[in-house]
């Protein structure tokens, strides 16, 4: 085990009735060796017969890990029925998060994990009025810009704008916005990943091969082109914008650190074909370190042993390692 | 059996056109299972010669010559164009793209003749196109023009069996929604199912693709699903075409690597381009659809930079000429399916 100076991961159970649980359950029995980290959420909810140690601190979660998977409970209504989302339990998934977020805040946790919930119920049952977990801990967070990044060992790259209808992109486009993701993007490169100087990323055009001169569309000269310009002038190493067909093959790869992309599937497409299982959601510019796996609650297959925990143990893995590297810093 | 008769179009003669027609002449396989007409500048046939250190042998006729009857030996149609020997390597030319216009021109005639049942051409290079006086954007505006095409054409990318098919293509972000209709997403299934059967496939699995994130997330992030996808894809459908959709475009793409499906139908540029290239497209085929004649090239560009360096890769260009070959011959046996089908 190492660094025993560093605190565990705390993890909330995302949905119970999604893949959360037995993911989490799959993690643990992949991890337990390697990294402490423990579950917020139901004893209950974790599959039959995975073995759980119920701790009553965080504190107790490393030494608790040979055992069995750590649990600091968090008591919900009802069962968890895989596939079955129960409107009464949705009120405490919002719980779970907001404990977790004070736990590494008050310092009894080095990092945040997520599972997935599932937004539809939240915005339904638990009056949930924000777009995704990322803005709500953006809000916990009191209020800080946060960006979403993905991340694999191929690529690390960021959407300037995410869970908005495609045809609202180009208005939402803002030099302002773009500018503030880029930044965050660069001082997360510099304090989490530990990239050296200097930090490389490479901005997409919006409009297929980045507009053609203005041929196939304006935004690329006239909004991203000018922050590209400015911020390599303070120092920051930029190319862009580039045509998002040919960014993301190996050799271009080579040539950044991150990428920045104008929407979500020109973020997702490229991770998703190059790291189907291994890509993790990182949520940069937040005071705290949060990572999670780059899935959804996916209730067709819960409760069946069909989910594949590699993006939740990626996120584990990516949340322990950022969390050193800003304990380095 | 009769074979087929090919149409092999010069490429820029400043890329590596000449070099691959010339490899694909010295394959035994391509010269054995089709009657082969190059149309260009004897020059730049001279120059591929000259990169690659060989000669080919292939009996020269004037552009408008007779082409039949074949005797087995490759015919040259000779396209007479002022300065094109001197055009440098790796260098755009007006000449050039004058050879690229009238090559595919002639090869048009000749399809319309019934005497090229189907053209692959060596990469062309827009900007000496465009200096050569061509008016159209690209060979598909110009081979819809020449032949007055009333019905959709498009351009499908091939990589490793994997199909993209484009509802949009060369179209600014803001302009795309307006352009998603239900009556032309349907035309583009309608066209990709018809292709694909052309190309071999007898029942082809098609899935569409979603525009919004998630698919819209059932109407939270954008409304095109409802409203326009899933409305063409049930037509689709109902039309006794294998499709499914729409599916978030992030996911689905591993789903057609893993063989679940042999076509997507992309609603914008990069939605399929970034995919596809990460994909094996570099090495693909890009089909043009929906012409009266099966075209076909391969889907890197001149690569000025290896141009006259006797290096170029075959096997996209050899794919390119299979692919073609291969729709020919299907596609007198599926005629009747073809108009069927047709809207």
């Amino acid at each position: 085990m190492s660094g025993p100076d560093l605190l565990p991961v705390a993890v909330s159970c995302g949905d119970p009735s999604g893949i959360g649980p037995e993911i989490i359950v799959a993690a643990w029995a992949t991890l337990r060796h390697e990294l402490p980290f423990f579950m917020i959420g139901d004893p209950q909810h974790v599959p039959t017969g995975a073995k759980t140690v119920v701790i009553d601190t965080p504190a107790d979660a490393p030494l608790a890990m040979a055992g069995g998977l750590p649990v600091l409970p968090v008591a919900f209504p009802k069962p968890a029925r895989p596939g079955q989302p129960d409107p009464e339990n949705a009120p405490r998934v919002v719980e779970v998060i907001q404990r977790a977020v004070e736990l590494v805040v008050e310092g009894a946790a080095s990092a945040l994990c997520t599972a997935p919930v599932s937004k539809r119920e939240l915005v339904i049952h638990a009056g949930f009025a924000f777009p995704g977990q990322t803005e709500f801990l953006a809000h916990l967070a009191g209020g800080r810009q946060a960006v979403m990044m993905l991340a694999s060992d191929e690529l690390k790259v960021v959407p300037v704008t995410t869970h908005i209808p495609v045809s609202e992109v180009p208005k939402a486009l803002s030099a302002e916005l773009l500018e503030t993701t880029i930044r965050i993007t660069d001082r997360a490169l510099r304090e989490d990943f530990g990239v050296a100087e200097p930090r490389r990323i490479a901005v997409a055009g919006l409009n297929p091969h980045a507009g053609e001169s203005g041929v196939l569309g304006n935004e690329d000269a006239i909004i991203i082109a000018p922050v590209c310009d400015r911020l390599r002038a303070e120092g920051i190493s930029i190319a862009g914008p580039l045509s998002a067909d040919t960014m993301f093959h190996a050799q271009a790869r080579a040539g950044y650190d991150a990428a920045i992309a104008m929407y979500h599937d020109q973020a997702l497409i490229p991770i998703k074909t190059l790291a189907f299982d291994s890509g993790v959601n990182v949520t940069l510019g937040l005071p705290f370190i949060r990572t999670s796996p780059d899935h959804g609650t996916a209730y067709d297959i819960a409760g069946r042993g069909q989910a594949n925990p590699d993006s939740m143990i990626a996120a584990l893995r990516l949340a322990r390692k950022t969390a050193s590297a800003r304990l380095a810093n | 059996m009769t074979l087929k008769t090919i149409a092999l179009v010069q490429g820029d003669p400043g890329g590596i056109g000449p070099e691959l027609l010339h490899k694909l002449l010295s394959d035994d396989e391509v010269r054995n299972c089709a009657n082969l007409v190059v149309i260009g500048a004897p020059e730049v046939f001279a120059r591929g010669e000259d990169q690659m250190g060989s000669r080919i042998d292939v009996r020269h006729a004037a552009l408008d010559a007779q082409i039949d009857p074949f005797d087995g030996q490759v015919l040259h149609l000779d396209l007479l164009i002022e300065g094109i020997g001197d055009v440098p390597v790796a260098r755009v030319s007006a000449a050039g793209g004058q050879s690229s216009i009238e090559g595919l021109r002639r090869a048009f005639e000749l399809s319309q003749a019934g005497q090229v049942d189907g053209i692959v051409f060596m990469p062309f290079n827009k900007e000496s196109m465009h200096l050569g006086g061509n008016e159209f954007a690209d060979e598909l505006g110009f081979a819809r023009s020449f032949f007055d095409l009333k019905t959709p054409a498009s351009e499908f990318n091939v990589a490793n069996g994997m199909w993209n098919g484009r509802v949009t293509s060369h179209v600014a972000m803001k302009d795309v929604p307006d352009l998603l209709t239900t009556e032309r997403i349907e035309k583009s299934i309608g066209l990709t199912d018809r292709t694909l059967k052309m190309a071999g496939h007898d029942r082809p699995r098609i899935v569409v693709a979603a525009y919004n994130p998630h698919a819209g997330d059932g109407g939270l992030m954008g409304d095109e699903e409802i409203r326009v996808i899933r409305p063409a894809v049930e037509q689709a459908q109902r039309k006794q075409i294998n499709c499914v959709g729409p599916l978030p475009a992030d996911t689905l793409w591993l789903k057609v690597r893993d063989g679940e499906y042999d076509a997507v139908v992309t609603m914008y540029h990069d939605q399929g381009q970034i995919a596809i290239k990460l994909l094996g497209f570099d090495r693909g085929v890009s089909v043009l659809a929906g012409l009266p004649v099966p075209m076909t090239t391969p889907a890197h560009g001149t690569a000025f930079d290896i141009a006259g360096q006797a290096k170029a890769n075959l096997v996209p260009a050899k794919n390119a000429f299979t692919m073609c070959l291969n729709m020919a011959s299907n596609r007198n046996a599926t005629t009747g399916v073809d108009s069927g089908s047709a809207d």
